[in-house]
C-alpha cells in the first residue's frame, strides 16, 4: 500500500470540496467555471496521455473536440434523438475519421509526421464547417443545441459533468497502468528490446489513439450540450494555446499534471481577461518560459517540496 | 476550347509565380530541419517578421526597398543567432528535446505575433513592389513585378547553393546533415554550425517573407498559412532535401492555382490536407527522399 502522505490526502480534500461545492456555496457563476474546468481537464489528460506517456506529439486534439462536438449536436438538434445516444456517436464519429485521416496515415512514419497531419487536420477544419453551412450553420456556429435533459439547472449539469470528469480520469489511469501503459514504458527505455519481446509500437499507438479520439470527442459532446452551441472559434489558436499551458504548466507526462494546469489556467483565464489582447501573448510567453526554466511544471515543483518536507522530517529525527 | 487553353495559361503563369516564392520560403525550413533535425512550428511569423522589418524600415526609417529589405535580412540573421544560442541550444539538450522544441517554437511564435499585432495593428500592410508596369504576352498578362519575382528567386537559389556547396560553413552543414558522429570526428562544431544553420535559415525565410508581402499581403496571421503551405512542401519535396523542397514548391503552386481557378480558393486548406494525406500513404519520403542538403 502507499503511504498515506500529504498529496494524497490533498487531492482526496479538493474532490470533496468540488463535490460538495454545489450544496455548500453554488455560486452560478463559479459552477459555470468548475464545469469548464472539468471538461478541459479531460481534454488536456487526454492529449496528455497522447504526448505525455504514448509520445505521439499530436497537435490537432482540438479538432478532435470539434468533431465529436459538432457531430453530437448537429444530430442532437437535426434528428431530436436523445443527446446521450448523440455524445456517444459523436465520440466514435471522431475516433473512426481521426484514426482514420490522421493516425493510420502517420503513425507509421516518424514522430514529425503525426505533428504536421494533425495540425493540418485541425486547420482545414474551419473551412469545411463554413462551406457545409447548412448543417453545420458556417461561421455563425451551431445554436440552440439541446442540453442533457429538458430543464437541466446548473447544479444538475455540475454533478453530470463531474461524473463524466471522473470516470475520463479513471479510464486514463487505467490505460497508463495497463498493459498498453507499460508497453509504451518499455518502449521509451529501449525500442530494441521492447520490440524484440513482442511489443508491437504501431498497434500499441493505434489503439492508445483511437482511445484518446473517442474520449476527446466524447468531452466535445458533453461541451456542446453544456454550453448550447459550437463555433468554428473552438478551433482558433486561443483553446489550443490554452490547452498547451495546462499540459506544460502542469507537468507533461504526469498523471496529475494536467489536473492541476488545467485548474490554474481555467481559473487564471478569468484574471487575464483583464490582460485583453495581450492575453494570447502572455500565455505563449507563459509555455516558452515553462519549457525553459521549469520543464517538470508545477509537478516538479509539488514533488521538490516533498523532498525538502521529507528530509526536514529525517533531520528531527 | 481556347477559353481552357487561355485560362489554363494563366493558372501555369500565376502557379510558378506562387510556385517560386513557396520554394524560397520552404528552403528555409528545409535547411533547419536538415541540419539540426529541429522542424520551426515558429516558421511562419519568421517570414513575417522578415515582412514587418522591412516595411518598418521602409515607412519609418524612410529607406528605399533594397537597401530595407537587406537590413531586414541582416537583422533577421542576428536574431536567428541569438535565439538559437539562448533558448535552443540549452534545449536541445535535455531529454525528450523533439517535442519541448516543437512546443516551444510554437509558443514563442504566438507570443511575438500577438506582439506585432498588438505594435501595429490588425491592419493589412503592404510592401511596394520591385518594379510597376506589366506587359501582354498573347493573352497573358505580366507584371514586371512578378518577373522580378522569379529572377530574385533563382539568384537566391544559386547564391544558397553556392553557400552550401563552396563556402566552409556550408560544406559543414553538409556534413552534419549526412553524418552528424561523423562530423564530429572530423572536427567539426556542431554548435556553431548548427547555430549558423539557423540563423541562415532563419534569414531566407525572412527574406522570403519579403517576397511574399510583395505579391500578396500581409498581417500577423498570415503566417500560419505560410507555414502549413512550407509543412506540406517541405514533406512532399522529402524531409531535408533542398532539391527536392524545390520541385515540391513548384508542382504544389501549380496544383494550387488549378484549384482556385476551378473550385475557388476556400478549397485550398481541405485540398492542401489532402495532398499531405496521399503524400503519406503513397511517397512518405518525399519526391527526393533519403537524399540530404
Amino acid at each position: 500500500m502507499t503511504k498515506l502522505n500529504w498529496k494524497i490526502i490533498a487531492v482526496a480534500l479538493a474532490m470533496v470540496g468540488v463535490a460538495v461545492y454545489p450544496l455548500a456555496h453554488g455560486d452560478m457563476y463559479i459552477m459555470h467555471i468548475f464545469i469548464l474546468f472539468f471538461i478541459w481537464s479531460t481534454v488536456a489528460s487526454n492529449w496528455n496521455l497522447l504526448m505525455g506517456v504514448a509520445g505521439i506529439t499530436s497537435l490537432g486534439n482540438i479538432g478532435f473536440l470539434a468533431v465529436g462536438g459538432y457531430m453530437s449536436g448537429i444530430l442532437a438538434k437535426q434528428f431530436g434523438w436523445s443527446p446521450w445516444g448523440c455524445m456517444i456517436l459523436g465520440g466514435v464519429a471522431a475516433m473512426v475519421l481521426v484514426t482514420l485521416l490522421v493516425g493510420l496515415p502517420a503513425l507509421r512514419l516518424s514522430g514529425i509526421y503525426i505533428a504536421l497531419l494533425s495540425l493540418i487536420f485541425a486547420d482545414s477544419l474551419p473551412t469545411i464547417l463554413t462551406q457545409t453551412r447548412t448543417i453545420t450553420g458556417g461561421a455563425m456556429g451551431l445554436h440552440d443545441i439541446p442540453p442533457f435533459f429538458e430543464g437541466m439547472t446548473r447544479m444538475q449539469a455540475y454533478y453530470i459533468v463531474f461524473v463524466f470528469f471522473m470516470a475520463m480520469h479513471a479510464m486514463i489511469w487505467w490505460i497508463i497502468h495497463s498493459s498498453t501503459g507499460l508497453a509504451f514504458v518499455a518502449l521509451r527505455d529501449s525500442r530494441e528490446f521492447a520490440s524484440a519481446l513482442g511489443v508491437s509500437e504501431y498497434r500499441e499507438k493505434i489503439k492508445v489513439f483511437a482511445m484518446v479520439s473517442f474520449m476527446t470527442g466524447l468531452s466535445g459532446g458533453f461541451y456542446v450540450h453544456y454550453l448550447g452551441d459550437i463555433s468554428p472559434t473552438t478551433l482558433g489558436i486561443e483553446p489550443f494555446l490554452l490547452t498547451i499551458a495546462m499540459m506544460e504548466l502542469g507537468g507533461i507526462g504526469t498523471f496529475m499534471g494536467p489536473v492541476l494546469g488545467a485548474a490554474i489556467i481555467v481559473f487564471g483565464n478569468e484574471f487575464l481577461r483583464l490582460a485583453g489582447t495581450l492575453r494570447l501573448a502572455i500565455l505563449g510567453g507563459l509555455i516558452c518560459a515553462t519549457i525553459l526554466f521549469f520543464p517538470g511544471g508545477f509537478i516538479q515543483l509539488i514533488g521538490w517540496i516533498d523532498n525538502r518536507l521529507s528530509r526536514g522530517r529525517k533531520n528531527e529525527r | 476550347m481556347r477559353c481552357i487553353i487561355k485560362e489554363l495559361i494563366n493558372a501555369f503563369v500565376s502557379g510558378t509565380i506562387s510556385g517560386s516564392l513557396y520554394a524560397l520560403m520552404a528552403l528555409g525550413l528545409t535547411i533547419v530541419y536538415g541540419v539540426t533535425h529541429i522542424f520551426n512550428f515558429g516558421h511562419g511569423i519568421v517570414a513575417v517578421s522578415g515582412g514587418y522589418f522591412t516595411w518598418l524600415f521602409i515607412s519609418r526609417a524612410g529607406m528605399g526597398l533594397i537597401p530595407a529589405t537587406v537590413v531586414a535580412v541582416a537583422v533577421m540573421f542576428v536574431i536567428g543567432l541569438i535565439l538559437y544560442r539562448t533558448t535552443l541550444n540549452p534545449l536541445l539538450n535535455t531529454e525528450n528535446w523533439e517535442f519541448s522544441v516543437i512546443i516551444f517554437l510554437l509558443g514563442l511564435g504566438i507570443l511575438w505575433e500577438n506582439l506585432l499585432l498588438q505594435t501595429f495593428g490588425p491592419r493589412v500592410k503592404d510592401i511596394p513592389k520591385f518594379l510597376s508596369g506589366r506587359f501582354k504576352l498573347g493573352f497573358v498578362r505580366i507584371n514586371y513585378h512578378e518577373i522580378a519575382l522569379i529572377v530574385i528567386v533563382i539568384l537566391s537559389v544559386v547564391v544558397l547553393n553556392f553557400i552550401l556547396k563552396k563556402t566552409w560553413f556550408g560544406q559543414a552543414m553538409r556534413a552534419v546533415a549526412q553524418d552528424m558522429d561523423g562530423a564530429r570526428i572530423v572536427g567539426i562544431n556542431l554548435k556553431r554550425t548548427f547555430g549558423v544553420a539557423f540563423a541562415l535559415a532563419t534569414a531566407v525565410t525572412g527574406f522570403s517573407g519579403v517576397l511574399l508581402a510583395t505579391k500578396y499581403y500581409m498581417t500577423p496571421h498570415i503566417g500560419w498559412d505560410w507555414m502549413v503551405k512550407g509543412f506540406v512542401i517541405v514533406v512532399f519535396g522529402g524531409l531535408g532535401s533542398a532539391t527536392g523542397a524545390v520541385y515540391a514548391a513548384f508542382i504544389l503552386g501549380l496544383a494550387e492555382a488549378v484549384i482556385t481557378l476551378y473550385l475557388g480558393s476556400m478549397w485550398v486548406w481541405p485540398i492542401w490536407f489532402f495532398m499531405f494525406l496521399i503524400i503519406l500513404l503513397i511517397r512518405p519520403q518525399g519526391l527526393m527522399g533519403g537524399r540530404t542538403l
